[in-house]
């Protein structure tokens, strides 16, 4: 439990109280992709294209493609901002930076220090996905999108916890990964697959084995749950299966990071 | 009775990889103290002092900071313990104070005079005028100035220091002794490790010569040298080093190391006198054995 705890400890507050200061200084350009991305993708593929797909449906029933578009951008947001930032800044960090070294001479443990990263991942996850939000909100005072509002409100939350523990998968590369050659990797791996069968930006098709694998895939459940809630303003089964899958995510894969960034760190077992 | 210990490990084991790389290592430190650790590469010295800082966790063996376990007590020990490592591990991402700031956010109990002693040691360390700029526009003495800086910003009792001069030109290696010998004058205890001979007799009050991850010796310079070379070094040039008289040294248990186009010869009063009277037509120096000499003397024993 010890391993759980450290994520509670000062320690990890203080290294992710550095990267918090880090961001704020550049906070004006880090900010450009988040708020820009969004607003591209809504106007090419939801605006764009959405205005040329006809009879687009959902839950068995017609909706426009910008509406659909809207929850999957929140939760590939998240998704897409934790993974790199736990793979490539936190292998940067830790590989060329020599900043984990520096941190860890101090009273700083291996244990904060990937906590650390891991909750700035899903910290800096979450700010995107919030931007991502305004943005939705921004269309929706345009009188372009049409959401149960209130729902963003549960969303953040879920976010942040999703966040988390793609972060989790993510530092599973940093431990693993023999160099920056191979951060192509983890795209092939991880990104590419979790990501076409997500519903995040397109609907899965209709094959009976793909719907049973999607099941185990938290970025579906997050996309659909969020799509639920803010498209039919309805709470479905897809809101606790993302928060069970994020958990045992979690579980599994933090003691693995650190056993794994141990003997990187440390060249000890 | 002398002041405690503020650096007291025993029996430091140690396997990486499959391969033991210290095997029963006792160091010791007291209050203004400069202990060097010495040994060729690949001794363990390294290993041995990351233990001693809690980077490494070691297999056996204990290892007390201001009379607290690492293990047991790790906040309270590495609270009082400092670090400058061999690589730079400057924050790039914040300048000069900066560095200094978030360092003193990695320490509980918080410093409560934080801004004034980071104004009092950009002062001593001589970094005053570069508060504001990032690491990465240093110079490398002065990188390793802020590199020390961090590592007693928090007021430790011991600090290890590994290899702080390596890369330095000369004037930057002085400003560094400096530093050091300030650290000693304020009562820390001082470990460091180095290649440089004439730093390690000129910094350190004692020597620990490692070998084979073991401790050769142990002791002040004159003494750790007169166990582990002999009391005079014999410099002869190679040509005139025939087969026969590397039997008769051999026999004496003595071996030339060849540096050169010279064999230094390690040999005790009574060695010496006896290679006077047996090779009376040979020219040679005769002169006092240096902690390169050790080098040498140790890499001769570690060939097969």
């Amino acid at each position: 439990m010890s391993t759980f705890r450290a994520a509670f400890a000062w320690q990890s507050r203080a290294v992710l109280g550095r990267h918090v200061r880090v961001h704020l200084r550049k906070w004006h350009t880090a900010l450009v992709p988040p708020v820009c991305e969004p607003i591209l993708m809504l106007l090419t593929f939801g605006v764009g294209l959405g205005g040329r797909m006809g009879g687009f449906a959902w839950a068995g029933g017609p909706v426009d493609y910008l509406t659909y578009l809207a929850p999957g951008m929140l939760a590939y947001a998240a998704f897409m901002t934790a993974f790199f930032q736990s793979v490539f800044s936190a292998y940067v960090r830790m590989h060329f930076q020599k900043s984990w070294e520096g941190q860890l001479t101090t009273q700083v443990g291996l244990e904060h220090v990937v906590w650390a990263e891991a909750l700035w991942a899903a910290t800096l996850a979450t700010a995107y996905a919030t931007a991502v939000a305004l943005v939705l909100l921004a269309f929706g005072a345009a009188g372009a999108l049409h959401l149960h509002w209130a729902g963003l409100l549960l969303a953040l939350p879920l976010l942040f916890l999703s966040a988390l523990a793609f972060a989790s998968l993510g530092l599973l590369f940093t431990a693993w990964l023999p160099s920056m050659d191979h951060m192509s990797l983890p795209f092939f791996l991880v990104v590419l697959p979790l990501g076409f069968a997500s519903s995040t930006y397109f609907p899965l098709p209709d094959a009976p084995v793909l719907a049973q694998v999607v099941l185990l895939n938290p970025l579906h459940h997050v996309a659909e749950g969020l799509r639920w809630l803010l498209v039919a303003g309805r709470f479905t089964a897809h809101l606790p299966a993302a928060v069970g899958l994020c958990l045992a995510m979690l579980a599994l894969l933090v003691p693995i990071d650190m056993r794994l960034l141990r003997r990187r760190v440390f060249g000890d077992r | 009775m002398g002041a405690p210990l503020l650096l007291e490990a025993r029996g430091l084991k140690k396997a990486l990889g499959g391969k033991t790389v210290v095997d029963g290592v006792d160091l010791t430190c007291a209050p203004g103290e400069v202990l060097g650790l010495l040994g060729p590469n690949g001794a363990g010295k390294t290993t041995s002092l990351r233990m001693c800082y809690g980077f490494l966790r070691p297999d056996a063996g204990t290892v007390r900071i201001g009379g607290h376990d690492l293990a047991r007590e790790p906040d309270a020990a590495r609270r009082r313990l400092g670090v400058c490592t061999q690589d730079d591990t400057c924050d790039p991402d914040f300048t000069v104070r900066g560095n200094l700031e978030q360092t003193g956010r990695y320490y509980r109990p918080r410093l409560p005079d934080l801004d004034r002693r980071i104004d009092d040691l950009l002062a001593q360390f001589e970094l005053a005028p570069f508060a504001d700029q990032l690491p990465e526009t240093l110079s490398g003495g002065y990188k390793r100035r802020l590199m020390i800086a961090r590592a007693v910003l928090h007021r430790p009792e011991v600090v290890f220091l590994d290899e702080p001069t390596t890369g330095l030109d000369p004037q930057a290696r002085v400003a560094v002794w400096e530093l050091v010998a300030g650290l000693r004058a304020q009562g820390m205890a001082v470990v460091l490790t180095t290649h440089y001979m004439d730093e390690a007799e000129r910094l350190s009050d004692r020597l620990v010569v490692l070998q084979g991850g073991r401790v050769r010796a142990n002791g002040v310079a004159r003494a750790v040298l007169g166990d582990v070379v002999g009391e005079h070094i014999v410099v002869l040039e190679a040509a005139h080093g025939t087969p026969a008289l590397a039997e008769w040294l051999a026999a004496r248990g003595a071996a030339p190391a060849t540096v050169l186009a010279e064999w230094h010869i390690a040999l005790d009063a009574a060695g010496l006198a006896a290679f006077v009277a047996t090779y009376p037509d040979l020219r040679f120096e005769v002169r006092a054995p240096t902690l390169d000499d050790l080098f040498l003397a140790l890499a001769e024993e570690r060939r097969p």
